[in-house]
């Protein structure tokens, strides 16, 4: 298992850095603005309360943009940075094993004497690994940029929030990694896991002004994800512990999925 | 008595969503030290029987085993004593060959680490250049490389010669004959009809997922149709030739005919003592033709 992670992660080295630096680029841009937003929070806030409270509520859970954490939140943790994790850790949930599969070097890989459980574990987990080194480089990014354009925020909420961005990342990643595990395409493997991230987004987002979508939301994972009550010191840890739950439950639906089934079928 | 090291009883797939089965209940019993060649067409049901040995796939019915272990719950075990040359193979193509031998042998370290190097010297690998940049032929050297470098008790290699040149195939069957020389037994498929014939001890041949021969080659070029042409001094001796069971001529001009026999020579003989022969050339048995029968179903 520990060479499947070791080489995994070795293969994967020059794309984690690459992640790395953009995420670290793209919060530096997000957030280095934050002085002349603050000159004119005022004008800004008075925008777009003129919009549609539905409008609204696609950008922010907290619908204020005025003060430090509304701003953080808007800017960065409601949208942005659990869209560019989810990216990564859906593409590395798919092809760790898809792609691998569709190559052949699965095959070349199970022919040693690995089980395909301490296979799974290994790729699963060099996944993992990769996706936490991004999320790291973006919380200690997000911390020194607050405190350089001095954005109030405790970092230790920063930590929190970052970590609860990073938890619905996996868990549309563990949604990719069981529909590859269990045999479908990579293609397919995205696509299921985008499109239920993106409906689980809407949804939610939605269901203050919805009153239909209100039970589904509660079955959908961004329903849990409040990164403005995190900013603001209210960290859910029972919502956050169903989201682990959750991942939990995909990831050992994947092993048993994958153990007893055709490769290449 | 000798333990078999590759069986297999009924064993039988049929894919999710196929009406068919690809396999339909295999017996093998390939003895210790033995190269079996698993002959078949396209689609026969070869590189299935294959990844069901390798547990890459569960049988519908039946069971293998290998060295006495179930394939399918105790494939780990197997795979430490297993050598796997699959088909068709991509690797991983930004990593050098180097890089890729090495994660394979972290998997399953080699019991003398420099066969490694003394098996690329000997293909002629090109080992620091990136995979996809390597041609057909050399990607195959180094699917053979990982398959023997842990010097295996058992190989498994599918289309195994695919790619390389004959001076590499000659190289490849060197290989196969030491390899048996230190008892390793030996499962290859290949529709090569030509490398069967020069390393195999015994061959199965399937046809639409069914076993439907086995033969040693020995026997197989004995029960062959051989061919002779021969030039007489004197006219044909038509009647003579006749009168053979199981010999067919041609009559190519007045002195000279092309003769088929199937079985025992010794009757052609005692007629062609009789007659004067000026030459006799004796084509190769063709054994390819024996195949395609089977191929084709006429036999």
């Amino acid at each position: 298992m520990w060479s499947v992670l070791h080489w995994t992660f070795w293969q994967r080295r020059w794309s984690t850095l690459w992640w790395c630096l953009g995420v670290a680029a793209f919060i530096v841009l997000s957030l280095g603005f934050y002085a002349s937003f603050r000159d004119q929070a005022a004008q800004v806030n008075e925008i777009l309360n003129r919009l549609p409270t539905a409008a609204r509520a696609l950008f922010s859970d907290t619908g204020n943009f005025l003060t430090p954490e509304g701003f953080l939140s808007a800017r960065l943790y409601y949208l942005l940075l659990p869209l560019l994790l989810s990216i990564l850790a859906i593409g590395l949930a798919s092809s760790l094993i898809a792609k691998e599969e569709e190559q052949g070097t699965l095959e070349i890989l199970l022919s040693r004497p690995i089980s395909r459980s301490k296979l799974l574990a290994g790729k699963a987990l060099a996944g993992l690994i990769i996706v936490l080194t991004v999320s790291l480089v973006a919380m200690v990014t997000a911390v020194i940029v607050c405190r350089l354009v001095k954005l109030p925020v405790a970092f230790d909420r920063i930590i929190l929030a970052t970590l609860l961005a990073t938890l619905l990342a996996l868990i549309f990643a563990s949604i990719a990694f069981l529909v590859a595990a269990h045999g479908r395409a990579r293609a397919a493997s995205v696509g299921i896991a985008t499109l239920f991230g993106i409906a689980s987004y809407l949804v939610s987002s939605l269901d203050d002004v919805v009153r239909a979508l209100r039970l589904p939301a509660k079955l959908l994972p961004y329903h849990y994800y409040r990164p403005g009550e995190v900013l603001v010191g209210n960290f859910n840890w029972r919502f956050a512990s169903v989201l682990v739950g959750v991942v939990g439950l995909l990831i050992l639906l994947s092993f048993l999925s994958f153990r007893q089934r055709d490769l290449n079928d | 008595m000798r333990v078999a090291t590759i069986t297999s009883y009924g064993l039988s797939k049929r894919y999710q969503r196929a009406k068919k089965f690809a396999l339909r209940d295999l017996e093998l019993n390939i003895t210790p030290g033995e190269i079996y060649g698993f002959l078949g067409p396209n689609g026969a049901g070869k590189t299935t029987t294959i990844r069901l040995l390798m547990n890459f796939i569960v049988p519908s019915r039946g069971e293998a085993r290998i060295l006495g272990l179930d394939t399918l719950t105790q494939s780990v075990a197997i795979k430490n004593r297993v050598g796997y040359l699959p088909a068709e193979v991509e690797f991983y193509p930004k990593m050098t060959g180097r890089q890729l031998l090495d994660y394979l042998c972290d998997l399953r370290r080699p019991p003398i680490p420099s066969y490694v190097n003394v098996l690329c010297r000997r293909f002629r690998v090109e080992l620091e250049q990136r995979i996809s940049s390597l041609s057909r032929g050399n990607r195959q050297k180094i699917a053979i490389i990982q398959a023997f470098m842990t010097q295996p008790e058992v190989l498994i290699l599918d289309e195994p010669t695919t790619g390389l040149d004959p001076l590499m195939q000659e190289e490849f069957f060197d290989l196969l004959r030491e390899t048996k020389a230190r008892e390793a037994t030996i499962f290859l498929s290949s529709h090569n009809l030509t490398e069967v014939q020069k390393v195999c001890d015994r061959v199965g041949i399937i046809r639409k997922g069914r076993l439907i021969k086995e033969q040693s080659i020995s026997d197989i070029v004995a029960s062959s149709v051989k061919v002779f042409d021969i030039a007489f001094a004197s006219p044909v001796p038509e009647t003579e030739l006749k009168a053979i069971s199981g010999l067919k001529f041609t009559r190519n001009s007045a002195h000279h005919a092309t003769v088929r026999v199937k079985g025992d020579l010794r009757p052609l003989f005692r007629v062609l003592a009789k007659n004067e022969v000026r030459t006799i050339d004796r084509k190769e048995s063709d054994l390819e033709e024996e195949f395609l029968k089977f191929y084709r179903g006429q036999s």
